[in-house]
């Protein structure tokens, strides 16, 4: 068995760099800033040592027959072939119509606009009286007060037709003098 | 020119023309990988087998969204990750129960089951081993997926980056934490 007792770390400011360090990660100044240091701690140096011993150990893989690798890929390309058999079914069902769909649900398109356009214009007018007669008596009798309320308009408006009148007039009378 | 010497932008882009059967050369090229990584996950041959291949299909019916601003390893790397971590996220619980169990009796585990016959270094490395897996998988996720892609799959950091989207800054901080959680609990093997 290693070591025991309390775990001895690294340095604060180095356990990250050192770590970098050990992966070959960081640019050349900052791996010479770690090797300088480490040649100096002993304890950045036994961190370091410890994952030189511990990190590939845990890296190792395991190791399995080829037989296994020519099965995994023959079983891969057979569920490629169901997958691209699935997706071929699929779009030769949809090809044939792919060459006419769009120009026939263009054309069906407008042809359903423009028939509800004409049928739209003669049903409104139809639909404008239908929904005169429809209209409450309360409501057409409001609708009488409005024409009354506008005359009442244009009797307070009268002084201004006068007053226009009378410039006229006197316009005329000028001219003829 | 063979497929199997034609890098993976062409093959891709191949497979994006409608020549599927080009994926095979994909597949030959990353199944090793995509298997190590699905089985650092999950730590079982037939869930790895069936997580890098599903990665593999979901790459296939996804190759024409691949836009080719990152490789096309990465891509597919970050697709195996995300399956492994969903993976680990719905068996989280079934693992918890394991852990415990095994914290508890450590001769139920697998790797010790046969331990009395073994060579003492045999043994020894076998627990090191157990000890080892125990905190990879106590570890939170993106952790042990940072310690996982650097020292079992030799990624580097920015391409780790690139697979976890997010920065290498971060990954470092993933990593250093994971490292020095492992040694910590694996020093007494030294």
């Amino acid at each position: 068995m290693g070591r025991s007792g309390k775990l001895e770390t690294a340095c604060r400011d180095f356990e990250e760099d050192l770590v970098l360090y050990y992966y070959g990660e960081g640019s050349g100044a900052e791996r010479s800033r770690v090797e300088s240091h480490v040649k100096a701690c002993s304890r950045c140096s036994r961190f370091l040592d410890d994952l030189r011993k511990l990190l590939p150990q845990m890296a190792r893989p395991e190791e399995l027959p080829q037989s296994f690798w020519d099965n995994y890929y023959r079983e891969m390309v057979g569920k490629l072939a169901v997958h691209r058999e699935r997706s071929t079914w699929w779009r030769s069902f949809f090809a044939p119509m792919r060459l006419w769909v769009v120009p026939a649900f263009g054309t069906a398109a407008i042809a359903v606009l423009a028939v509800a356009l004409v049928l739209g214009k003669g049903g409104w007018s139809f639909q404008s009286n239908r929904s005169q007669q429809n209209i409450p008596s309360e409501i057409l009798t409001d609708a009488k007060q409005l024409e009354f309320f506008n005359s009442m308009d244009m009797l307070e408006s009268l002084h201004v037709l006068e007053t226009l009148d009378s410039t006229k007039t006197e316009s005329r009378t000028s001219q003829s003098s | 020119m063979s497929p199997e010497d034609l890098p993976d932008e062409e093959l891709v882009a191949l497979c994006q023309n409608g020549e599927g059967r080009y994926f095979e050369v994909l597949v030959r090229r990353y199944m090793e990988k995509a298997f190590r990584i699905a089985l650092d996950f999950t730590h079982n041959t037939e869930e790895a087998k069936d997580l890098s291949q599903d990665a593999f299909l979901r790459a296939f019916s996804r190759i024409k969204q691949f836009d080719g601003r990152s490789s096309f390893y990465t891509w597919f790397y970050r697709l195996v990750v995300n399956l492994c971590l969903d993976h680990t996220r719905r068996k989280g619980r079934v693992v918890w129960e394991r852990l415990e169990r095994e914290a508890d009796n450590p001769s139920d585990s697998v790797e010790l089951t046969d331990n009395t016959s073994m060579p003492d270094e045999e043994a020894i490395a076998g627990e090191a081993k157990r000890r080892a897996d125990l905190t990879l998988k106590a570890m939170p996720n993106k952790q042990r997926t940072a310690f996982l892609l650097r020292n079992h799959q030799g990624l580097s950091i920015s391409d780790i980056a690139k697979v976890m989207k997010t920065t290498e800054g971060t990954v470092r901080v993933y990593l250093h934490r994971a490292v020095a959680a492992l040694r910590q609990s694996l020093v007494e093997f030294v």
